[in-house]
């Protein structure tokens, strides 16, 4: 049976490759390509946290039954890694090399970081507590990536 | 809600790890001044007390010294629940660790017992209260992954390297007759390096290599017994290395058990250079220069051991197997986590310190982590620092040409790198000092 680590750590590793490939076009000084390589990351981040933010830790908090813990913590580490996107964005605009690597240095960290507290601690406590409901979360995650 | 005291909730305060990042290259740069000083006879003999003084240099004041400090910072992090009180744990043990250090190498040193009983109290200190607080939060978490068994299992090989070691400073201090303390050296010397350096390095490798590089992860087939294995090979040597030792059993049966070990390092090192080829990310990164070389001195390491245990003769110095695993494996990458784990901290408080000050007096921008620690002081400290192992490797095949020399280039490549970090932190106190 496919579960929410599987899925949602797929999820991860598909937004770190489109990470890898808009640094190198900025790495590269391909302008063009950046940009629309640096958007499509962003995209991919943006509807995964939104797909664990509208739909997963809701669920999780509600079997929980409280409303702080580990969901919130990682709601504040998007939150931060948004800041990052738009200063991200900012640099690509203004076709600042060194600053965007920079930047995307920090963001890998801290992106790396946050993936592995979820697919290490997060996901597996997820798909014990939720079991059966997990389907339909899955199923959203799954769809068109 | 109040974001910035979640994120630091979790995350230790700065200065818990930076402190003993700060001060382990203090001990990098005392130990090249009594190199210096002592030159070419620190490599005739392993026993000499001047050699005894810069291993414990070395490995308690570099090594165990960044590796307490990564701990403490790592532990929160990877299990999601912080120390107790990180700033009286980690304030206490770094004084007990940097006093106790430099009062064994003085007692080495000069010869005072005083010096060795104080070594003694304070290293024990050290030594059973991280450990007792480490056990605590490690008995009490349930999660089970391999990179928390690599923890616990070093843990434990740190707890019998520093019993063997405080037993062994008895003779020392107290001049206390051990039995058989040759053997015993051998017991400390082996479970320091293989159990609670090589397997914690490997612990921290599954979590960081994936991490820093985008490569795919270590087999999720391999990692769940392969440290646990060399633990228990470790366990099951001990018995037999003493009965060999006595004459009990042929020393070829504790020798196979250790070489082994040598196979299972090599394939930490081989699988970690796969990994890293098939990285995503095409950017340079110091960091991978650094682990390269690293895993290329392990193996090297790893390959003159084994011709060593079974060679019938001496080809080069036994001393040149510990040289490449701590100057040049230990060494490399420690550096290279040092170069991603401080510039990262530093911005990740100051950005939580951005977020916590509500009236802001001016919004000062966060610098990036290459603008806390530039690629380019860190690529020069490493050109300068592969340079010093070079000649460091020559010094041990020729102490007398080449000794002086290699403890100046590593004087310059510790001096480089105490740059680095206290030019980070210097930053981090500016833009701190322009937020208030």
């Amino acid at each position: 049976m496919t579960t929410i680590t599987q899925t949602f750590s797929r999820d991860h590793a598909r937004c770190d490759q489109l990470f890898a490939q808009a640094e190198e076009s900025v790495a590269k000084s391909q302008w063009e390509r950046a940009t629309t390589d640096v958007n499509t990351f962003i995209t991919g981040m943006e509807r995964h946290f939104s797909i664990e933010e509208d739909i997963l830790f809701p669920a999780f908090r509600k079997r929980t039954g409280h409303n702080g813990g580990p969901t919130r913590m990682m709601q504040m580490e998007h939150q931060q890694m948004r800041q990052v996107f738009a200063e991200m964005q900012e640099y690509l605009t203004q076709q600042d090399r060194e600053q965007y690597l920079g930047l995307s240095e920090t963001l890998l960290m801290l992106m790396r970081q946050h993936n592995a507290k979820e697919e290490q601690m997060l996901y597996p406590m997820t798909d014990k507590m939720l079991q059966e409901d997990t389907a339909p979360i899955i199923e959203k995650m799954a769809g068109d990536q | 809600m109040n974001t910035a005291f979640l994120a630091l909730d979790q995350t230790p305060p700065l200065s818990v790890p930076l402190r003993f990042f700060l001060t382990a290259p203090l001990f990098g740069l005392l130990a090249c001044v009594l190199l210096y000083t002592e030159g070419s006879y620190i490599f005739m003999n392993r026993w000499t007390p001047n050699t005894l003084a810069l291993t414990h240099l070395v490995t308690l004041g570099f090594i165990t010294m960044v590796m307490f400090g990564a701990l403490q910072q790592l532990l929160p992090i990877l299990v999601i629940a912080p120390l107790p009180r990180p700033m009286l744990v980690s304030t206490t043990i770094h004084i007990l660790l940097t006093l106790g250090t430099l009062s064994l190498v003085g007692g080495f040193l000069t010869g005072s017992t005083g010096m060795m009983r104080t070594a003694l109290v304070l290293l024990g200190g050290a030594f059973l209260g991280f450990i007792s607080i480490l056990g605590y939060c490690l008995i009490r978490l349930k999660a089970q992954n391999p990179i928390i068994t690599a923890i616990r299992l070093s843990v434990i090989s740190l707890f019998v390297t520093a019993v063997i070691g405080l037993a062994l400073g008895l003779i020392f201090g107290y001049h206390i007759v051990l039995p058989f303390p040759t053997i015993l050296t051998d017991l400390h010397l082996t479970w320091g390096l293989i159990g609670w350096i090589g397997l914690l390095l490997i612990g921290i490798a599954y979590q960081v290599v994936p991490m820093f590089q985008i490569t795919p992860h270590y087999p999720p087939a391999v990692t769940p017994w392969f440290i646990p294995l060399i633990f228990m090979s470790l366990i099951i040597w001990t018995p037999l290395y003493m009965l060999s030792e006595l004459h009990k059993i042929s020393v070829i049966i504790p020798q196979i058990l250790l070489g082994l070990i040598g196979l299972g390092f090599s394939v930490f090192a081989i699988m970690t250079l796969k990994l890293q080829a098939q990285r995503l990310r095409s950017v340079p990164d110091i960091t991978l220069n650094y682990w390269r070389l690293g895993m290329v001195c392990l193996l090297l390491s790893v390959i003159l051991w084994v011709i060593s245990l079974f060679s019938p003769v001496k080809i080069f110095s036994p001393i040149l197997v510990v040289v490449l695993f701590l100057a040049g494996f230990a060494f490399s990458v420690i550096q290279g986590m040092l170069y991603k784990i401080v510039p990262f901290l530093i911005w990740l408080h100051l950005q939580n310190q951005q977020l916590e000050i509500i009236n802001p007096v001016k919004i000062v921008k966060t610098p990036n982590m290459k603008q806390i620690i530039p690629d380019k002081l860190a690529r020069r400290q490493f050109w300068v620092y592969c340079s010093a192992l070079g000649l460091l490797i020559g010094a041990v095949q020729w102490p007398f040409i080449l000794s002086q020399a290699a403890s100046i280039v590593f004087f310059c490549s510790f001096l480089l790198l105490t740059y680095n970090l206290y030019q980070a932190v210097w930053l981090y106190q500016s833009v701190t000092h322009q937020m208030q």
